[in-house]
């Protein structure tokens, strides 16, 4: 007998993810979902943003790891944080991020960042519940790794290209770079930032800022 | 390479299903975009694994990939995506949603006719 049905295999992880954006968006907490490789620089990145806007928000990270909580104490003199271990799993999905959002109360912040495992391919299918979904390519990676992971890019909202100073010393092409991603997304915006230099941390605590302006004007649905 | 939880989340709605027929699996269809990021073979390799001990011990899997799709924002053309390339064949820029092509569905569960 053959039984003809249409099930969406993450269907329990959307569903988690909804009734996450739900809670997020009742809370008017804001919440940015932060995709690259390992060692493109999110933490570090994060670190700036979360002492830039020390003053002005009251933040939150959720950073998921294979092993140790090395990230999460990284970030905690700035903001509260939990940090999530997969186990070796290799992206963090929305039942972990729910459970990680029982440590906070969700009314005490505005802004919740969430580290994803390091990782450019198995992140991205995965609805965490997050409003925009940001992908870091540092440019030691080489700008091959948009048309070799191309959905990430495809789907973020934002690249920011890190260690941008480094640009002058490595042979990352930048104008492929923007060809292709034009190619797979002819929308999303690109910052240059350097954690070290400084550069376009201004643009890019401005883009942030901007988004989350936006979304703190769209009613919760 | 995540394909131990997506066969993880799988088997227990196969298993449903034949638990509500009380029989055992002999087949399943599973559509898998191309731009899932799930390898076929990993994929199988993971729900056998996991299968094991189950109704579904002996089910055949059947992958099916789908294509890419998107639809443009600007002209509403919708156009076949050939190498992640995601630019309206019109307006010339990649301004569009995707269609096809990011699904992983299961959508066929062949059931065995003995019990």
């Amino acid at each position: 007998m053959r039984v003809d049905v249409v099930h969406n295999v993450l269907k329990l992880n959307d569903a988690l993810a909804g009734g996450i954006r739900a809670r997020l968006r009742a809370a008017g907490v804001f919440c940015p979902n932060l995709i690259s490789s390992p060692g493109s620089g999110k933490t570090t990145l994060l670190e700036q943003t979360l002492q830039h806007f020390a003053q002005e928000w009251r933040q939150a990270v959720v950073v998921g790891d294979l092993a140790t909580s090395l990230d999460a104490e990284r970030l905690a003199p700035f903001a509260q944080t939990v940090q999530i271990n997969t186990d070796g799993g290799c992206h963090l999905d929305a039942a972990m991020v729910s459970n990680a959002l029982e440590h906070f109360d969700l009314d005490e912040f505005d802004v919740l960042y969430i580290e994803n495992v390091g990782n450019l391919v198995c992140p991205v299918g995965y609805d965490l519940g997050h409003d925009t979904k940001i992908g870091l390519l540092s440019v030691t990676e080489g700008e091959d790794k948009i048309v070799k992971y191309p959905r990430l890019w495809r789907e973020a909202d934002l690249v920011l290209l890190t260690k941008a100073d480094l640009l002058p010393h490595v042979p990352f092409r930048l104008e492929r770079f923007m060809d292709d991603l034009r190619q797979l997304n002819g929308t999303v915006e690109v910052i240059h930032v350097s954690s070290t230099s400084g550069e376009g941390l201004d643009a890019w605590f401005e883009w942030l800022r901007a988004r989350r302006a936006t979304q703190s004007a769209t009613p919760a649905t | 390479m995540h394909e131990v939880s997506l066969a993880a989340a799988l088997l227990p709605v196969v298993l449903e299903i034949a638990a509500e027929h009380g029989t055992r699996v002999a087949a399943i269809t599973v559509q898998a975009g191309e731009l899932a990021g799930v390898v076929p073979a990993s994929l199988e390799l993971a729900f056998r694994g996991l299968a094991v001990g189950t109704a579904a011990e002996d089910a055949a899997l059947v992958i099916e990939t789908v294509p890419v799709r998107a639809r443009c924002r600007r002209c509403g053309l919708e156009f076949a995506v050939d190498d992640v390339v995601f630019l309206c064949p019109v307006c010339d820029v990649a301004d569009c949603e995707t269609v096809d092509g990011t699904e992983l569905l299961l959508t066929r569960v062949e059931l065995s006719d003995a019990g």
